[in-house]
């Protein structure tokens, strides 16, 4: 008994020790490295270490209470539960996580206010085990989180509760907190921005914001070492148990800590989703196996069967021959043992002094009755407490003995790679000519420039060719306004419908695009392929996606060149093009309302007054845009210009309904 | 017309059925869709509430197939043959109403104007009436659907 406590103990203490050591490793990290995707992850690793620390901590605290309790003598009338049945145990696998937020829509469509990013993942914890997923990146691009990382527990028992905890951590910019004097800081922080000193603040002042990390559960006995660098503080909790476990999805109600004001804040819609399946030991596993001698009822007295019967899951399988079952022979029958099933000992044999076990099954109104014999009276003995230990463990697992729930594992991935972020590329292209631009971007690069040898024809490319060959150099963080969107985006797209590149649909990501159309042309496209294309009436306001295609130039600062250049262009006229540009930052919504009026050629550098012009003339351009509709015959485009070919305008189609800011129109 | 989740919504419909149009190698309707649910409700015009995700006309080509079947521009479709399109994403509203292998589309839409309508002439609580043919008569139909 003692022995394998302490067995037990050692054992703890080398987990002990072995997260000691981990923990040690990631603050040296921590310390040591340079880019933040790494700190986080280091970060990361450190709050798993500490997390496991505390709970083995706290299971030798139980360990050795409980031992001091077994070494008080015990009354009499405390023992009993040492004969109690125990249930079997099993595995509990939980999977596909998946958390919703809840951006306000001025965030998500509009993309207003900084962007906000944070590192999160989950810590999952059941009985002693504690593992953690991968971290994920999220600002308000996602809609949810997502870990994909299928988690199994081994040894979880019927009473299990899993906890999961998601933490996050704020991904911006790294104040690093520890070492700025606290006057400095407070200076600092009143006077920098509303929000960049709140921000501040939040990181150096731990405060109400971060609990201690593990719920506070038990108390600290070692102190967690202080690291300068990124912190993950609580988010959300919540604990399942075996009543939520089945086979497919459920959403969980999450209690949520801290608030607006605290910096690693996420809006969460407050549940989770995911999948937790249960595989007991019973399930899974013989339970118990032996020879036995089965009749059936109704058959013939003598006839008695010879088998080798296994039980598991919920059925008795009877082979002809032991090596059956290692074969994998099919049984020769298989007896169904389930909560409905009733098994009774029969009176003794009065010639064998054995008695029978007999099982009754109900298959569709009729009861079938197997009668089984053991060899001994030990035997019978032992089956009978097998079958009781089945039944309790069933009448324990409840829902997961129905049926074998499936634990899928993901195939071995490799650790993936620190993969281009899924911020928008607004804050982190760096357009350097000897860096490995991101492949999206040099995807619509590479098509920018196949699209212009295909509309040398029309002989504008050149001019615009010359401007785009200016583009190397690293753009300013672009202010989302219109003037600067005006001035320079215009020589971007030729006053030809741009088509959209013909990059994979899945590839771009909604950051992404979000940024460039802030950068580049963006309603320039639009009006102009609102005669021609399916989008009409609806101004796509602001920061839409058919125009991604003009992005190279989005990245290259405007300058004055570029209005010169843009006079060339307008000088060629727009064939068709027209429309007005709606200034995308805020358009009152009364302006959306104005379609492009076809005849109106805007010059393109005078796109913000155009747009007052086109807000005050909704009304009119509503009907004159009404009738152009008529012109054009209903399925095909182009009213005035060559149109685009099919398979761009699917593409650019495609890219429009992916961007949740357009509001979308389609012909039928 | 907005809805409250979980709660049925109710609506006065007028049916209509529109005979598609052979064009080229296509059939249509001659009118342009917007909303869905997977788009943004705020950019929605015609719409009244303007939480409201469904799918409204946006447009009608004159002389067109659904002109002279007397849908109206801000119309809201609640079904095409049979199917709800209170809870539809865009995508799937158009495929629904562009399947070449259907001639004809039934439409079951909705407006304000018909509400009015109704609570005009019957008071307050208008009561369900059948109609003699299937063609364009105003129904005091009450639409109910389960909306989730």
């Amino acid at each position: 008994m003692s022995n394998s406590r302490n067995l037990r103990d050692s054992d703890i203490q080398k987990k002990i020790d072995h997260e000691i050591r981990m923990r040690d490793g990631a603050c040296k990290l921590l310390a040591a490295c340079s880019q933040r995707e790494q700190a986080l992850e280091a970060a990361k690793s450190l709050q798993t270490c500490s997390t496991r620390i505390m709970a083995y901590m706290s299971e030798l605290q139980r360990m050795k209470e409980a031992q001091v309790m077994q070494n008080v003598p015990r009354r009499s009338s405390d023992a009993g539960p040492m004969d109690e049945r125990l249930p079997c145990k099993g595995k509990v696998a939980i999977s596909d996580l998946r958390i919703p937020l809840m951006w306000k829509d001025t965030e998500y469509f509009k993309n207003k206010g900084e962007l906000h990013r944070c590192a999160v993942f989950c810590l999952l914890q059941l009985g002693g085990e504690i593992f953690d997923t991968d971290m994920v990146i999220v600002d308000r691009t996602l809609t949810d989180i997502c870990f994909d990382n299928a988690i199994v527990f081994n040894k979880a028992s019927p009473g299990f509760e899993l906890r999961v905890e998601l933490y996050s951590c704020c991904s911006e910019d790294d104040y690093s907190a520890g070492s700025t004097p606290r006057k400095l800081a407070s200076k600092l922080s009143s006077s920098l921005g509303r929000s960049a000193g709140k921000k501040l603040r939040a990181a150096m002042e731990p405060g109400p914001c971060s609990p201690v990390s593990n719920g506070g559960a038990s108390p600290l006995l070692l102190p967690v070492p202080s690291v300068p660098g990124p912190k993950y503080h609580l988010l959300a909790h919540t604990s399942l148990s075996l009543s939520q476990i089945q086979d497919g999805f459920r959403t969980h109600d999450l209690t949520i800590s801290g608030n607006e004001e605290c910096s690693y804040w996420l809006p969460l819609y407050g549940s989770m989703c995911c999948r937790l399946v249960a595989q007991p030991y019973c399930m899974t596993q013989q339970m118990m196996s032996g020879c036995l001698k089965v009749k059936q009822c109704g058959g013939d007295p003598q006839s008695w069967t010879n088998v080798f019967a296994v039980l598991k899951g919920t059925s008795l399988f009877c082979y002809h021959r032991q090596e059956d079952v290692e074969a994998n022979v099919e049984p020769a029958f298989t007896i169904g043992i389930n909560k409905e099933t009733r098994i009774r000992a029969s009176e003794k044999d009065p010639q064998s002094k054995v008695q029978h076990i007999c099982i009754s099954n109900q298959y569709g109104g009729e009861e079938v009755t197997h009668t089984l014999t053991a060899e001994s009276r030990e035997d019978t003995h032992r089956w009978m407490e097998a079958f009781w230990q089945h039944f309790y463990d069933m009448s324990q697992w409840k829902q997961c003995c129905d049926d074998l729930m499936k634990i899928e594992l993901p195939s071995p991935r490799k650790p993936a790679s620190i993969t281009p972020k899924q911020g928008s590329l607004y804050h982190e292209m760096v357009i350097d000519s000897t860096h490995d631009l991101s492949s999206t971007v040099s995807d619509i690069l590479a098509r920018r420039m196949q699209e212009l040898e295909l509309r040398s024809q029309l002989g504008m490319s050149p001019t615009w060719m010359s401007v785009f060959e200016e583009n190397d150099t690293k753009p300013a963080a672009f202010p989302r306004q219109c003037n600067s969107r005006l001035s320079g985006h215009s020589p971007c797209s030729p006053h030809r419908r741009p088509l959209s590149p013909a990059s994979p649909p899945c590839c771009p990501r909604l950051g992404l695009l979000s940024s460039d159309a802030s950068l580049t042309s963006d309603s320039d496209s639009h009006c102009s392929t609102s005669p021609c294309c399916h989008h009409r009436g609806w101004p796509e306001p602001s920061l839409n996606f058919p125009l991604l295609s003009s992005s190279p130039f989005g990245l290259r600062p405007r300058t004055l060149s570029l209005d010169a250049k843009l006079s060339t262009l307008r000088g060629r006229g727009y064939g068709g093009g027209g429309g007005t540009f709606q200034c995308p930052c805020q358009p009152p919504p009364s302006s959306r309302l104005s379609p492009l009026p076809i005849s109106s050629r805007s010059p393109l550098s005078q796109r913000s007054t155009q747009t007052t012009l086109s807000c005050s003339s909704s009304t009119s351009s509503n009907s004159s845009s009404n009738s152009e509709g008529s012109h054009s015959p209903e399925s095909s485009e182009g009213v005035l210009f060559s149109r685009p070919s099919p398979a761009r305008r699917s593409l650019r189609n495609l890219r429009a309904r992916l961007d949740p800011r357009n509001w979308l129109q389609s012909q039928v | 017309m907005s809805f409250v989740p979980g709660q049925p919504v109710t609506a006065v419909v007028q049916r209509i059925e529109i005979q598609k149009l052979r064009q080229g190698d296509k059939l249509i309707l001659g009118f342009s869709i917007g909303g869905g649910i997977d788009q943004d409700p705020g950019q929605n015009p015609f719409s009244e509430d303007k939480t409201d995700k469904g799918i409204y006309v946006t447009r009608i080509s004159p002389g067109g197939p659904a002109d002279v079947a007397n849908l109206r521009m801000g119309d809201k479709i609640m079904q095409v043959n049979g199917w709800d399109m209170t809870m539809v994403t865009h995508d799937q509203a158009r495929k629904k109403l562009t399947k070449q292998k259907e001639d004809v589309v039934r439409l079951l839409i909705t407006r304000k104007s018909l509400e009015e309508t109704v609570s005009q002439s019957k008071g307050k609580n208008p009561k369900p009436c059948t109609y003699a043919n299937e063609k364009q008569n105003l129904n005091d139909v009450m639409y109910t659907n389960n909306v989730r």
